[in-house]
């Protein structure tokens, strides 16, 4: 469903343009604090009854048009992705409620030592904010998203109760815990923006498909076209989808005024605004501002440090999968997150790399097509048998991995590919490091370790996950110095006023886990300091 | 769309191979055997990068044999499978997408799940059951201290 511009005059107070994790989150706060809002998406809103989970063919849709990989999906919201020179695809999704359509929900929050890099390891850059100065925001995102979880895990500070009691582990997990346990390692409940019980409006508990990366039918998962924007769009944020950003545009004194925009019949217009709030993600969002270039601006917008779309991290992952015996369905409850393990999240100057990594259980595909499919599966004689010996019997254990930052990996303008409207596509340029090789390396031993405890008879190696990408950060990163960094602590631009960003572009580090909820957390600080101190942005 | 289509000769060819990857076991014929070859164009019709996989290993397949086109279909089992292998190896990214998209076209027959015992039926609206939460798991965990780092 595409909806269009009904007031294209009016300048609104605030534009956001990205309607994913913390555009939705943005706007909700101003709008319901009487902020004129307005939001332009590139993508449309998504009609749950027609997730492809209800279909027979999931699978193959899965690899196609709901592919994770917007170079595979090649929808007309998606844009291209020139990923020759970089050892990570990007994965995203374009939409109302973003990337939250498409993930597995995982939700835990960066360690207070995450902000602290440079202080205690000596790597990196210290963030301009601490774990406690976010706390309140991540509690209030948990409220809005609704956790399932538990409080009381030792690897982490103390946390306010979940909203939910946690999402049954099953046997799976629980075969895993015990491992750890024996082990004597770490590891707790994974928190979850997914339903164990019937909350928020209209929102069903899990029923435990297995398959909610595509969408959740259930609305069990959390996106945030269940919530934030439904909030917003009651106290009167407008919404123009299907429409493409192509520039922000600025005045003589070299303040945001608006956008330049293509409706998704291709038409040009522009739309005013007292502030611009830029929440495209760490890849979308330095693509907007180098593509926002002009005279007064010339390397971009909000870029007199030169940092803008630089220093990008993804998380850098790793896992191996385990073949159990007998006859289980491990296909059963939610793709990932059952438990996680942090055993080896802070630096241990022993294992010869600084900072650590945090351990993601995923359940075994569900279904023969998934069981054969990967390449572990061979062809021809012996087909049968090892897909009846997977098939409900495979247990994942992911490594995700700090991904610290390095200036040398970017998103750039790339200076032929173009997006289905002729806007310049971005380039991803990175490397691996060593720090985050020897990170892998250490974490894929230890799991193996794990896997033969829990009494795996083969353990399959992922030295590497390529198409791994779905944490895009760091592009536009915050910080008190404005020659070292883009915008502030409230992610206020140092060259521009009435220019925020929001998004995970802001992330000085990355930590180890799964980061929307710190995401999130941002971008309601953010709209906080909006609403508190930029008064003078309110019509 | 793609708007082109194979040749009868190609699809047999793909049929051919088709059985190769994935033989006959139990009752059931291979997945050629199956007449899912005519699935298997079909849909890649509708994704540019399974048309470009598909057509890159039935053009390998195809000339394959020293005579040129059709040879393929004609040669012995060990023969067709050295020319798979052969293909595997100088085309491994297309390879390995033609094989996902024949893997997942034929488990999704339900004869093909008949024989695996698999319910067969979409993810959604049933789903699954678990059983419920239980917190009694957490016990040997809850008894370490915290160990968070601070700051």
């Amino acid at each position: 469903m595409t909806t269009t511009d009904h007031n294209p005059d009016r300048t609104a107070d605030v534009l956001i343009i990205g309607a994913g994790a913390s555009g939705a989150a943005v706007a909700a706060s101003l709008a319901e604090a009487g902020f004129d809002v307005v939001c332009i998406e590139q993508g449309n809103w998504q009609d749950a009854s027609k997730f492809p989970t209800v279909e027979p063919d999931f699978e193959l849709r899965q690899m196609s048009s709901w592919s994770i990989n917007p170079n595979k999906r090649k929808l007309r919201e998606d844009y291209p992705v020139n990923v020759d020179d970089s050892a990570i695809d990007p994965v995203m999704f374009n939409g109302v409620g973003g990337s939250t359509i498409m993930w597995a929900a995982h939700t835990p929050r960066l360690h207070p030592s995450d902000f602290r890099v440079k202080t205690l390891d000596g790597v990196a850059d210290d963030w301009p904010i601490t774990y406690e100065d976010l706390e309140p925001w991540y509690d209030l995102n948990d409220h809005v998203m609704g956790c399932a979880g538990i409080a009381g895990d030792p690897a982490n500070p103390p946390r306010s109760p979940r909203q939910m009691p946690p999402v049954p582990i099953g046997k799976d997990g629980e075969m895993l815990a015990a491992a750890f346990d024996r082990l004597g390692w770490h590891w707790w409940p994974s928190d979850n923006y997914v339903n164990s019980i019937r909350y928020g409006e209209g929102r069903d508990a899990c029923n435990f498909c297995g398959h909610n990366m595509m969408g959740c039918y259930q609305r069990a998962k959390s996106s945030t076209d269940l919530n934030y924007w439904p909030r917003a769009i009651d106290q009167g944020a407008e919404f123009v989808t299907g429409a493409r950003v192509r520039e922000i545009t600025t005045d003589s004194t070299g303040r945001a005024t608006g956008v330049n925009y293509l409706d998704a019949a291709g038409n040009d217009h522009h739309r005013k605004a007292r502030a611009v709030v830029v929440a495209a993600n760490g890849v979308g969002t330095p693509r907007m501002l180098l593509m926002s270039a002009s005279d007064r601006h010339p390397n971009g917008l909000s870029n007199s440090s030169g940092m803008v779309g630089k220093n990008l991290m993804f998380h850098v992952y790793a896992g191996v999968t385990g073949v159990f015996p007998g006859n289980n369905e491990r296909w059963v409850g939610p793709a990932a997150n059952m438990i996680m393990s942090q055993e080896f999240y802070e630096t241990d100057p022993s294992r010869g790399f600084v900072r650590g990594y945090s351990y993601q259980s995923g359940r075994g595909p569900g279904g023969p097509g998934a069981a054969a499919r990967g390449g572990k599966v061979p062809w021809g004689a012996g087909h049968h048998e090892q897909v009846k010996r997977r098939l409900g019997n495979t247990v994942g254990l992911g490594v995700i991995g700090d991904d610290l930052p390095e200036e040398h990996n970017t998103v750039t303008l790339d200076p032929r590919l173009t997006d289905s409207s002729g806007l310049p596509a971005p380039k991803i340029t990175y490397t691996v490091s060593k720090n985050s090789r020897a990170l892998l390396d250490h974490g894929l031993i230890q799991a193996q370790k794990v896997m033969e405890e829990a009494g795996a008879d083969e353990v399959d190696v992922n030295r590497f996950s390529r198409e791994a990408g779905w944490h895009l950060m760091g592009t536009a990163r915050m910080g008190d110095d404005p020659e070292r960094s883009v915008v502030d602590s409230y992610g206020q631009s140092h060259d521009i006023d009435n220019l925020f960003i929001v998004d995970g572009s802001v992330f000085v580090t990355g930590g180890a886990v799964n980061p929307t909820p710190t995401i999130q957390a941002i971008a309601l600080r953010a709209a906080d300091y909006i609403v508190n101190e930029r008064q003078d942005l309110k019509s | 769309m793609i708007t082109s289509n194979l040749s009868e000769s190609d699809v047999n060819v793909l049929s051919t191979a088709m059985d190769r990857v994935v033989p006959a076991v139990d009752d059931l014929p291979g997945a050629g055997g199956m007449g899912l070859a005519i699935v298997v164009v079909e849909r890649s019709r509708a994704d540019e990068r399974f048309w470009n996989a598909l057509t890159t290993v039935v053009n390998a397949l195809s000339s394959a044999g020293s005579d040129g086109s059709g040879e393929f279909a004609s040669m012995s089992g060990d023969e067709q499978d050295d020319a798979l292998r052969a293909v595997e190896m100088s085309e491994p990214a297309a390879f390995a997408l033609w094989l996902d998209v024949v893997f997942t076209i034929y488990y999704m027959q339900p004869a093909v799940h008949k024989r695996l015992d698999w319910h067969g039926r979409s993810p959604q609206p049933v789903g699954n059951e678990m059983p419920p939460w239980d917190e009694s798991v957490l016990s040997k965990i809850r008894q370490r201290e915290p160990f968070w780092r601070k700051v």
